[in-house]
């Protein structure tokens, strides 16, 4: 058993861990934070992103034994003041059927966002590579994440 | 039928792309799918075979009992002696199949053994310690192994691998064949693919002793049918199954057939005295939850010098693998697709289902649809090449005409409304196609090597006969119809509940905008419970989210009810402002004089009258403003081999694909992709475009990248989505859309399907374009999917993808 000590969205927690117990089961079973979701089992869909550290990671290829001392995001914590512009954007873009993928999605599109403000299209393509998303074909999803860099860097500045 | 006008009284909802009632759950991460319930449940996890095809010897499982935290373990043969077999439902010959392996496997993949232990880590530990003895037999794997007269047999009952055979003929064939100029004839290989839901499939099963009943929660997608076919195999009568859908990870038909693994989680639940939480893997849902069939399909084309369809014929034989429940559902959709867009006087189709030790089918996305119009669109360019026109004017030539509609087919199919040329007509518009042909002919003389698809199709929708097939007599499932329960609240809202489940396509949204506009009331007011509960919500035994019926009867349903509603809050309403009905109007959340319109009264009021005011209610009025309205669709056909309608909505749709393939490396992008769909009236602008172009993908994931590949053995090599290759945002196109709206005369709101959409027209768009660029080697496309190196041999040596 490990004893961990993290922050998961700002709320710092403590519980002691299976050493083969995956971070995305942990965020899901012992935090309680089911906005997380589980597509694959093998970091394929993104279903589980969440931002580590500042970085968007797999949970599904974490464990939970890893994150000790971490920061870490999940969906349920990028709402302040009001929804996320991603968020909002996911929202007015229609990007969004079955919504098991989006919370990944949106994280992964933070992550993006995060280090890259002004991406093109391109590189939003690039950036969900590691995001299936069965039910959109993924165009009203780049849209969504075009606009949000959009209203991030203030609205209406172009690249 | 109710007009339009009389149907909605403002227009300022439907048609407009509102904001998703949905959606603010799922940005917040606060959907509710199975898995999220916050239930204290032990965890299942299930054995699998390792085998395509083994006797099962022994099974000891005293070790896995004895492991620390499990609490219960299931055999098939324990599973057996409590159920009975998986009813068949297209099939004619014998074949006994229990919701687990009995006495031997027949699948890589199929349930032998199910854990249920206090964490699923637990549960798979005890897997392990599960000891089975198998006596491997020799496996069958394709269609022509199964054929063969000394194959080994699936199901020794049957006596044969062929569980379904039959030859149905329309119009009088071997006359048009003989007016024929020429008959082309072809072999298609469609392989085995799935539309994948990202979230697999989920079950909490909880037995409560008190009232010995069963309450379960499943992302189920046809939950109708579950509840009868879950009582009929665990012998109990339906009202002791409560069962419940929450949110759903999508669907796609994947999730229509998981009713088995209810059985093996209730049965589990009954011994584990606690909710038993089953989550399927992707492994175990790229092994066991159900793949579309693979198939051999012949086709011959009978036409004129001029370019004229004649007669169209096919043997399809589908592999249907091992699920006797599914076999044979598919050869009949097929058939109903079989003259796609086209004036042609006579079909025949000779169908056959063929059992293997492949995996089970379900009924994925378009179900036969897909292949059929893949087959019929490619061979229609073989003429066109055959004939040395264009492909866009073969299709000209016998596109049923806007003046023929409605328009009957050979067998019985109506075709309601539509332009078919003028859909053609604007896509070559849209891509620009006078232009890519020159560009296509310059890049050549570089070595460059394009090519544009064209497929044109419809896209039916509201499946009659409940996929029965003919062949078994009087089907048990006929037309198809759905429920809705509408109220009006204390406060004036509005509520419904509706028979089926959502599985992405935002039900509640289009709900509430067309009761917005039956009540001139705004969308915020409506609120839809889109979870289903069998104990609450009105459902049939057809019940369920599938062949696009959710925009015919079950809106259909919706605006029953609420007329209901309505009709009863004007009565009311000219009671309490002593007017007559017909005085009246509805306006803002009020009824309203239609001369004085501040003489009105708010819903708030009505309902007061209606939920309180009991003694103050007109004479013969009943209390409370809540009913219920089941709806069918008008159009359904008695079943009648000589003339019947399988589908009661016709979409229709023309993609053009323009792809650059490499033929060095084999690869293959895309430089364009336009769509022109008519899906009748759009409820809402911002939903369609989503599934088309969703849609799409799915075709394009099936045309170039997904196969289920099994080897000699009957081993799945595609267990993951490593080697299950989905699209990748990087690899779509940007798809180029634009609508046309035929509204569809046997709908109450003129809509036709919209959600199998483009995973129809869009493997034949593909593979037409891929052939067109190949041109010059001479490349023929018969086989999906249409992988790198496939293109690289046929340029090389075999001419044939």
């Amino acid at each position: 058993m490990h004893k961990i000590k993290l922050r998961i969205n700002g709320n710092e927690i403590e519980h002691e861990v299976d050493a083969r117990l995956l971070l995305v089961h942990y965020i899901r079973e012992k935090a309680r934070l089911t906005g997380t979701h589980v597509g694959c089992d093998t970091g394929n869909c993104g279903a589980c992103t969440v931002i580590f550290n500042g970085k968007a990671v797999k949970s599904c290829m974490t464990l939970a034994a890893q994150v000790d001392g971490a920061q870490i995001i999940t969906i349920e914590g990028l709402a302040k003041n009001g929804l996320h512009p991603i968020q909002k954007a996911f929202m007015e873009k229609f990007a969004i059927q079955c919504g098991y993928c989006t919370p990944g999605m949106i994280m992964s599109a933070y992550g993006l966002l995060t280090a890259n403000p002004s991406p093109d299209e391109a590189e939003i393509r690039e950036a969900l590579e590691g995001n299936l998303c069965m039910c959109t074909g993924y165009q009203q999803i780049i849209e969504a994440i075009a606009h949000a860099a959009d209203v991030m860097r203030g609205a209406g500045k172009k690249k | 039928m109710m007009k339009l006008d009389e149907i909605l009284v403002t227009r300022n909802w439907v048609g407009k792309p509102v904001q998703r009632q949905e959606d603010l759950r799922f940005v917040k991460g606060e959907g509710s799918y199975v898995d999220d319930l916050d239930m204290d449940c032990h965890q299942a996890a299930i054995l699998r075979s390792p085998h395509a095809h083994a006797r099962i010897k022994k099974i000891d499982v005293s070790k896995a009992l004895a492991l620390k935290g499990v609490i219960a373990v299931l055999t098939g043969q324990e599973a057996a002696g409590q159920t009975k077999p998986i009813s068949a439902r297209a099939i004619t010959r014998p074949a006994t199949q229990y919701v687990m392996a009995v006495d031997k496997v027949r699948y890589v993949g199929e349930p032998v053994a199910a854990v249920a232990a206090e964490d699923r880590y637990i549960a798979e530990d005890a897997l392990e310690l599960i000891e089975i003895d198998y006596e491997a037999l020799p496996p069958v794997v394709k269609i022509e192994d199964a054929l063969k007269p000394d194959a080994p047999l699936v199901f020794e009952e049957a006596g044969s691998n062929v569980l379904m055979h039959d030859l149905m003929e329309h119009g009088n064939f071997a006359e048009a064949c003989q007016e024929a100029d020429l008959i082309l004839k072809e072999t298609f290989n469609v392989h085995r693919y799935s539309s994948t839901p990202l979230e697999p499939w989920a079950i909490i099963a909880d037995y409560q002793k008190g009232s010995d009943a069963f309450l379960v929660w499943a992302n189920d997608q046809q939950h109708g049918r579950s509840i009868t076919n879950v009582c009929n195999t665990l012998g109990i009568p339906t009202h002791k199954l409560r069962l419940m859908v929450p949110d759903s990870g999508g669907g796609f038909g994947i999730k229509l057939a998981l009713w088995p693994y209810i059985v093996i989680l209730s049965l589990l639940a009954k011994k584990a005295n606690k909710p038993v939480k089953w989550i399927q893997t992707r492994r175990e849902h790229l092994m066991a939850g159900s793949h579309a069939p693979d198939a051999n399909v012949e086709i011959e084309l009978a036409l004129k010098k001029d370019g004229r369809l004649l007669a169209v014929g096919i043997k399809d034989i589908q592999n249907d693998g091992s699920f006797v429940h599914t076999a044979g559902i598919y050869g009949l959709i097929k058939f109903a697709t079989m003259v796609g867009c086209y004036n042609i006087k006579a079909t025949k189709a000779e169908l056959l289902s063929v059992v293997t030790n492949k995996g089970p089918t379900v009924q994925n996305r378009g179900v036969g649809k897909p292949t059929m119009i893949f087959v019929l669109e490619r061979m229609v360019d073989l003429a066109a090449k055959k004939l040395g026109l264009d492909p866009s004017e073969i299709r000209f030539r016998n596109f049923v005409r806007p003046e023929q509609m409605p328009y009957t087919t050979p067998s019985g199919e109506i075709y309601e409304s539509g332009d078919y040329p003028e859909c053609l007509r604007k896509a070559l518009e849209l891509v620009g196609y006078e232009e890519l042909k020159r560009r296509r002919d310059a890049e050549r003389k570089n070595g460059k090597y394009l090519g544009i698809g064209i497929s044109a199709g419809v896209e039916p929708g509201t499946s009659n006969l409940g996929y029965y097939y003919t062949a078994r007599g009087t089907p048990e499932y006929t037309g198809n119809a759905e429920g809705a329960i509408v109220s009006v609240d204390y406060d004036g809202n509005v509520n419904v509940l509706l028979g089926s489940a959502d599985t992405g396509q935002g039900h509640a949204t289009t709900t509430a905008q067309v009761i917005a506009d039956m009540l001139a009331i705004s969308p915020d007011n409506v609120s839809m419970n889109s979870h289903v509960d069998s104990l609450i919500s009105p459902f049939l035994g057809h019940s369920g989210v599938y062949s696009n019926k959710f925009n015919d009867v079950d809106l259909g349903a919706v605006v029953m009810a609420t007329k209901k509603i309505r009709d009863k809050m004007l009565r009311l309403a000219a009671h309490m402002l002593e007017l007559d009905v017909n005085q009246l109007k509805l306006k803002d959340g009020k009824i309203c004089s239609a001369k004085d319109e501040a003489k009105a009264v708010s819903f708030k009021e009505i309902a007061s009258l209606a939920y309180k005011k009991i003694v103050f209610l007109p004479e013969g009025e009943e209390p409370g403003l809540k009913d219920i309205a089941y709806y069918r669709n008008p159009i359904a056909k008695l079943p009648n081999r000589k003339d019947f309608n399988i589908q009661l909505t016709h979409a229709n749709s023309v993609h053009i694909a323009v792809v650059e393939v490499d033929v060095q490396s084999g690869m293959i992008e895309f430089l364009k992709y336009g769509i022109v769909h008519d899906c009748g009236r759009q409820i809402h602008p911002g939903i369609v475009e989503g599934m088309a172009i969703g849609s799409t993908v799915h075709g394009l994931g099936a045309s170039l990248l997904e196969e289920f590949v099994y080897n000699e053995d009957g081993q799945l090599l595609s267990t993951t989505f490593m080697d299950y290759m989905k699209p990748l945002a990087m690899g779509v196109p940007k798809f180029e859309l634009a609508h046309m709206e035929s509204p569809c005369p046997y709908t109450l709101l003129g809509t036709k399907a919209v959600g199998e959409g483009g995973s129809l027209p869009s493997l034949a768009a593909i593979a037409n374009a891929v052939e067109d660029a190949l041109a010059p080697f001479g490349v023929k496309v018969t086989s999906l999917p249409i992988t790198p190196e496939k293109v690289v041999r046929a340029v090389t040596e075999s001419k044939e993808i």
